[in-house]
């Protein structure tokens, strides 16, 4: 019985980095094509612009994610790496109120 | 022609390449060749790739030509690569090799 | 595989190659098939006029004008009242156009009908009714039997496993350009690996191309956020639309009925811009309505970016209202990525390029999966007992590859042998494809593997090969007339035929050696090691 536990419990780590690399990847990835509407460019070619490189971003955060030591730090790199990305969406969401 | 010069080209290039690495002038030499020699293969295939370069860039603008000539340089290292494939098997086996 | 919080961390190679294995392992199959079905589609329109040998090998492109004023014409008759009519032109590759129309009166809903016409007379092509070389484009990216949508985002997660599996392939074989040339032949395990590993080495450059463009054709699917985001309004939309296809908004009709001035001549201009056998497509919003648009567009040929060039006129004066060519920095790379993903840019030894590198990159699908199994079979403790997920990826395997082959070619033997009057004709050969592939996967299940392999290959090559036989039989065009009218078409088809089944019969004697040689590294109570068995530890 106890190996089911340690089984389970083994596989915590693991779900929870598919999580981050699919779910997080993807968020991220999302955020960042928001972000880059923040690029100094006409909207139109910002809105593909970043688009274009949502990809890119995925398919690092899923690389990243299970390329660290742990899942802690692959959820920690995400977090950080959502930081400038936000900030930039938000600026845009309150901007976009106001233009 | 064109395509046919840039093909070969490409070939030739991979094949000085590949002739420039230790590992493939052991098998077909049996030995490692002189440094200068090694250089010279490596250069002149670097050359052979870069005159294709040109010459399907002339013939089909920068877009296209780009494109194609990823085309005929992956081809052509796949065939270079065919053909030491070829090369090792038909050679008489002299002892074992893994 | 156990990634987590460990006391030993493994090197990134190590967890890479596991990342590797599994992104590719749970999406190998469909893979395989997107692999194999777009690479066929890189001749779909040779395929298509093989799959209507009724019309006529086309000796020279008609002039676009003409064809474009006839099937106005015709849509007149047929389409009347829709807002929308949408013509795709004949070119060197294509001897029939093709129209798709909005059904009237269903604004607001997507309700289309389309059909097939001839270039000469501009009526409705008399010929099988047939999906052509299309169905394979379409399942390609969006598959069958599911909604349109369901099959673009499956396609595109499927994508995105490709991806990830390019670049964790790259950094487990950080030593890549070394390791490529040293191949090792015929070695059991290693040399599957060395196999996966060339394909992987040698097209990587259209490897990563094929798959990150592939993602960008359907980014608007996949990654909207942004546009939702800048854009609230539809004229502010039409923004974006505007710089990325060549669409043009119907709008309101005026209800005045007006007559459309003759296409042939706005299509004329077009020509003169963009080069006589440079234009694509013509789209008639509100045609017969005084409020009627015509947008000709360009080709493909002479740039390698699908971005929107196209001249608008007026549709009942004929007068030019605008010409588009140019978009902004951003759409135009998009436009290149696209374009760099459909190869229509190119001429004929480029898209032969891009079929054989393409095809390469299938083998590269293929032999992973396989690779896997292999692998795998060496470890088993009882390899006449796998564990259950052994099994179903042996089985998998075998259907989704050898399968694949086989359905492939009956719905080209269905194309040659359905009845023309059957309904739903086009239908059924489709029907047909999924339902060889079912039988071959219930063979994949019922025969011992290796069998399965063996006779699924054999059945492959016997598929291909018996079909320009079967063309001799059922049609008026036979390889020895093709080839003496210069038909280059249908030849190539006959002929691309025969070498993919002697390549399927390759694959077939290959596996039959590689039968007899593999021997499991241990067994329950060896009475004496096997020469095989020991010489194989490679």
């Amino acid at each position: 019985m106890s190996a089911v536990f340690d089984r389970a419990r083994s596989a915590g780590p693991l779900l929870s980095r598919i999580v981050a690399a699919v779910f997080g990847g993807y968020g991220l990835a999302a955020l960042g094509s928001v972000a880059a509407l923040a690029l100094p460019m006409d909207k139109t070619q910002a809105v593909i612009t970043g688009a274009l490189a949502s990809f890119a971003i995925y398919a690092g955060a899923v690389v990243w994610v299970f390329a660290v030591r742990s899942a802690r730090r692959a959820w920690a790199g995400l977090l950080i790496a959502a930081v400038p990305l936000g900030l930039a969406a938000c600026s845009v969401w309150s901007g976009g109120a106001a233009a | 022609m064109t395509h046919l010069a840039v093909f070969l080209l490409s070939t030739l290039g991979f094949a000085g390449l590949a002739l420039a690495m230790e590992r493939h002038q052991e098998d077909l030499f049996g030995h490692a060749l002189a440094a200068t020699a090694t250089r010279s293969l490596r250069m002149a295939g670097v050359a052979a790739l870069l005159l294709a370069l040109g010459v399907i860039v002339r013939a089909q603008g920068w877009g296209v030509g780009l494109v194609s000539f990823s085309g005929h340089t992956s081809l052509g290292a796949g065939l270079v690569f065919g053909v030491l494939i070829v090369i090792e098997r038909t050679r008489p086996r002299q002892t074992a090799r893994r | 595989m156990s990634i987590g919080a460990e006391p030993h961390p493994r090197g990134i190679r190590q967890t890479m190659s596991d990342l590797h294995i599994w992104a590719g392992l749970l999406t190998g199959w469909f893979l395989y098939a997107m692999f194999l079905t777009g690479t066929v589609s890189y001749f779909k329109d040779e395929l298509s006029q093989w799959m209507r040998p009724e019309l006529p090998h086309q000796a020279e492109v008609p002039d676009a004008a003409g064809v474009a004023q006839r099937i106005a014409d015709e849509l007149q008759k047929v389409a009347s009242g829709s807002s929308q009519w949408g013509i795709t032109l004949p070119d060197a590759r294509n001897n029939v156009a093709s129209a798709f129309w909005r059904v009237p009166g269903t604004e607001g809903r997507r309700a289309f009908q389309s059909a097939t016409f001839d270039p000469a007379t501009g009526h409705k092509v008399s010929s099988r009714e047939t999906a052509g070389g299309d169905f394979f484009y379409r399942f390609h990216f969006q598959f069958h039997y599911m909604p349109v949508l369901w099959g673009r985002w499956l396609a595109g997660f499927c994508a995105m496993f490709m991806l990830v599996a390019i670049v964790s392939g790259v950094i487990t074989h950080k030593k890549i350009f070394v390791d490529f040339f040293t191949f090792r032949w015929g070695k059991g395990q290693r040399s599957w690996l060395d196999a996966h590993n060339a394909l992987s080495v040698f097209g990587l450059p259209f490897h990563a191309m094929i798959t990150y463009t592939g993602l960008v054709t359907l980014m608007a699917l996949y990654m909207p956020w942004g546009s939702q985001t800048a854009f609230k309004t539809p004229a502010e939309r039409q923004q974006l639309t505007a710089e990325l296809s060549a669409f043009i908004q119907p709008g309101k009709p005026s209800g005045q009925k007006a007559a459309l001035a003759p296409v042939e001549e706005m299509v004329r201009q077009a020509q003169a811009r963009w080069g006589h056998d440079n234009i694509n497509r013509v789209t008639i919003t509100h045609g017969g309505d005084a409020a009627a648009r015509v947008s000709v567009s360009r080709g493909d040929q002479g740039r390698t970016s699908v971005s929107p060039q196209y001249m608008l006129f007026e549709g009942n004066t004929g007068r030019l209202l605008e010409t588009k060519d140019h978009v902004g920095p951003a759409a135009e790379t998009r436009g290149v990525m696209y374009a760099l993903h459909l190869g229509r840019f190119g001429d004929g030894v480029t898209r032969w390029l891009y079929f054989i590198v393409s095809l390469a990159g299938t083998a590269m699908v293929g032999t992973g999966l396989v690779m896997w199994t292999v692998k795998r079979r060496q470890k088993l403790p009882d390899p006449d007992r796998p564990y259950f997920g052994f099994r179903v990826v042996e089985r998998l395997n075998i259907a989704a590859i050898a399968g694949l082959s086989i359905a492939m070619a009956g719905m080209l033997w269905a194309n040659r042998l359905l009845p023309t009057d059957l309904p739903d004709r086009a239908a059924w050969e489709i029907h047909s494809f999924f339902i060889v592939w079912g039988l071959m996967a219930v063979h994949a299940v019922l025969r011992p593997a290796k069998r399965a392999w063996l006779e699924q290959l054999w059945l492959a090559t016997a598929a291909l090969a018996l079909l320009p036989l079967v063309n001799v039989f059922t049609t008026h065009r036979p390889l020895w007339r093709s080839l003496a009218e210069g038909d280059w078409v249908f030849a190539g088809v006959d002929g691309m035929l025969w070498a993919l089944a002697a390549l399927h019969a390759m694959l077939a004697i290959r596996t039959a050696r590689h039968s007899t040689k593999v021997r499991p590294a241990r067994r329950a109570a060896p009475l004496r090691p096997t020469p095989s068995s020991a010489g194989e530890r490679a």
